[in-house]
């Protein structure tokens, strides 16, 4: 068994050497797939994170009359508290939410001093546990009753960040399924590149086939060295992505985390050893896939 | 060692290749299979190698069943079968030691093994002074004989040959049937499928005459018997 390994990596070398334009062709088709797989990859994750920061910040701002009696704003305030989805509560007065304003704007003293008295209202701020249930809460609210003397419009005065929310699922969904379908095209091409260098090689082969079909050389000991050939393609393929993203990671990461300051953006060093494994896994399957293709269609054993 | 029974392929319709042959050859016998172009000489051969399946019939090769033989096993029944032909199949660039190990380095022989049956067949032979001979520095009789070394390397019970003497001028065919004769005596089965009739009227072995895909003739010390 020994000897047949190096057997079998010689020929596979060797036939690697005499291809190396078509060799070429399809580690490159599989490195760009690759890495823009790895790409992606980064890239959800970054998003998800950053989804789930904008997420937990989502709240309910529920903005009172400023005639509305402290007694039915309790009665509200203990209703909502009392329910299961909700997080926290904080009543934020006239004055706390003037004071927020001029804390905001201590910047900029000119717009400071436009503000003269208190224009700002009063109102419940409500996180809640999950933000899918933004929208029960919301509904929850509009329900209660004597909701009439404590907020003026229903609809302008509950806010939440649920549109914001809505918008950027969708765009992360898009974003996904453009990014499976073209990784799918990008794979189908890598095979069908690989497929067509290992039929190149067995072409150039074919006598030394023959002759080994004759003298009952068996079927896998035929196909090995094609199928080596394979996977040497799709790992240099990989290898070439994985060396592609390590360099992108360090030198695109420290820029992004510079310009999107206030959003948490991390790939852990465990993420990233995680993804060098799917990407080199990947790599072998299509270049295990590609050989057999070529084999099937090619090597009648 | 050879038994074909009803063995009929048709490759297209209407136009069979092999008719209802029945042929048995026994165990150390030298045949000779004799018969014009396209009476199905090398449908024959293949159909042994099981290169391909008949359309019918029952084959027998060295005790297994060739036709319902598993495809896996294949490789197992050709290592029982060496086979020769016309144009000898060596690959240019390796020399004859080379092309002799490659048939053993591909069965997974032992280097021990390869070193020590290579050159003992390529002197049976008559090439020992030439083991680092490329094929274009051989003339056509001493490719064959490589050729013929590499069919026997592995001691096979049966060896099949091709227009062996098909590219070779008529002296160097005498010696080359002579070799196959010597290997015959062994105790190896031979089978020669040629149209070279001096050879087999001097030889005076069975022979088995096929025309358009039917057994002719069959006879024991036979000669050529066609005008062409």
């Amino acid at each position: 068994m020994r000897i047949n390994l190096v057997y079998y990596s010689r020929e596979a070398l060797d036939s690697f050497r005499k291809n190396w334009v078509m060799s070429l062709a399809a580690i490159s088709t599989i490195a760009i797939s690759l890495f823009l797989l790895g790409v992606s990859t980064i890239g959800a994750s970054v998003v998800n994170d950053m989804m789930r920061s904008v997420e937990s910040k989502v709240k309910i701002d529920v903005f009172l009359k400023d005639t509305a009696p402290p007694a039915d704003i309790k009665v509200l305030q203990d209703a909502i508290i009392g329910w299961s989805e909700v997080r926290e509560l904080h009543y934020v007065s006239k004055q706390e939410a003037l004071d927020r304003l001029k804390e905001d704007l201590k910047d900029d003293p000119e717009m400071l001093k436009q503000i003269t008295g208190n224009p700002l209202p009063a109102s419940l701020e409500i996180w809640v546990k999950d933000p899918r249930h933004v929208s029960v809460v919301v509904t929850r609210i509009k329900k209660e009753q004597n909701l009439s003397t404590l907020v003026a419009d229903t609809d302008k005065d509950i806010k939440s960040g649920k549109d914001v929310l809505d918008k950027l699922i969708a765009i992360r969904q898009i974003m996904n399924a453009s990014i499976i379908v073209m990784l799918g095209l990008l794979g189908f091409a890598s095979l069908v590149l690989i497929a067509n260098t290992i039929r190149l090689a067995i072409f150039a082969r074919r006598k030394e086939i023959a002759i080994m079909r004759l003298v009952g050389a068996s079927n896998w000991f035929i196909r090995w060295p094609f199928m080596l050939e394979g996977i040497l393609q799709g790992l240099i393929g990989a290898a070439l992505a994985v060396t592609l993203l390590a360099v992108g990671r360090s030198v695109v990461f420290p820029q992004l985390k510079e310009v999107l300051r206030f959003l948490p953006i991390a790939f852990t060093q465990t993420a990233f050893i995680r993804l060098v494994a799917v990407l080199a896994a990947a790599g072998t399957i299509v270049g295990l896939a590609g050989s057999g293709v070529a084999l099937r269609r090619f090597l009648k054993v | 060692m050879v038994k074909m029974t009803h063995v009929t392929k048709i490759y297209a319709q209407d136009k069979p290749a092999l008719k209802d042959v029945n042929v048995a050859i026994e165990k150390g016998e030298f045949v000779f299979l004799v018969g014009p172009s396209g009476s199905g000489k090398s449908t024959f051969i293949r159909l042994l190698l099981r290169e391909l399946l008949p359309t019918r019939g029952d084959i027998f090769v060295a005790g297994k069943d060739v036709v319902h033989l598993r495809s896996w096993k294949v490789p197992h029944l050709r290592r029982n079968i060496g086979c020769v032909f016309q144009d000898f199949k060596l690959l240019p660039n390796k020399t004859s030691y080379e092309n002799v190990a490659f048939a053993l380095e591909v069965i997974g022989r032992s280097r021990h093994v390869i070193e020590t049956q290579v050159p003992e067949v390529l002197r049976l032979v008559g090439l020992g002074d030439k083991f680092n001979s490329y094929p274009d520095e051989l003339s056509g009789g001493e490719q064959q004989r490589v050729s013929i070394a590499r069919a026997f390397v592995n001691r096979p019970p049966l060896l099949l040959a091709d227009e062996p003497t098909g590219n070779l001028d008529p002296g160097t065919s005498l010696g080359i049937m002579s070799l196959l004769n010597r290997i015959n005596r062994t105790g190896t089965t031979v089978l020669v499928a040629t149209h070279d009739r001096e050879m087999v009227d001097s030889m005076r072995k069975r022979v088995i005459a096929l025309e358009t895909g039917k057994v002719v003739r069959d006879q024991q010390r036979g000669v050529y018997g066609y005008e062409d």
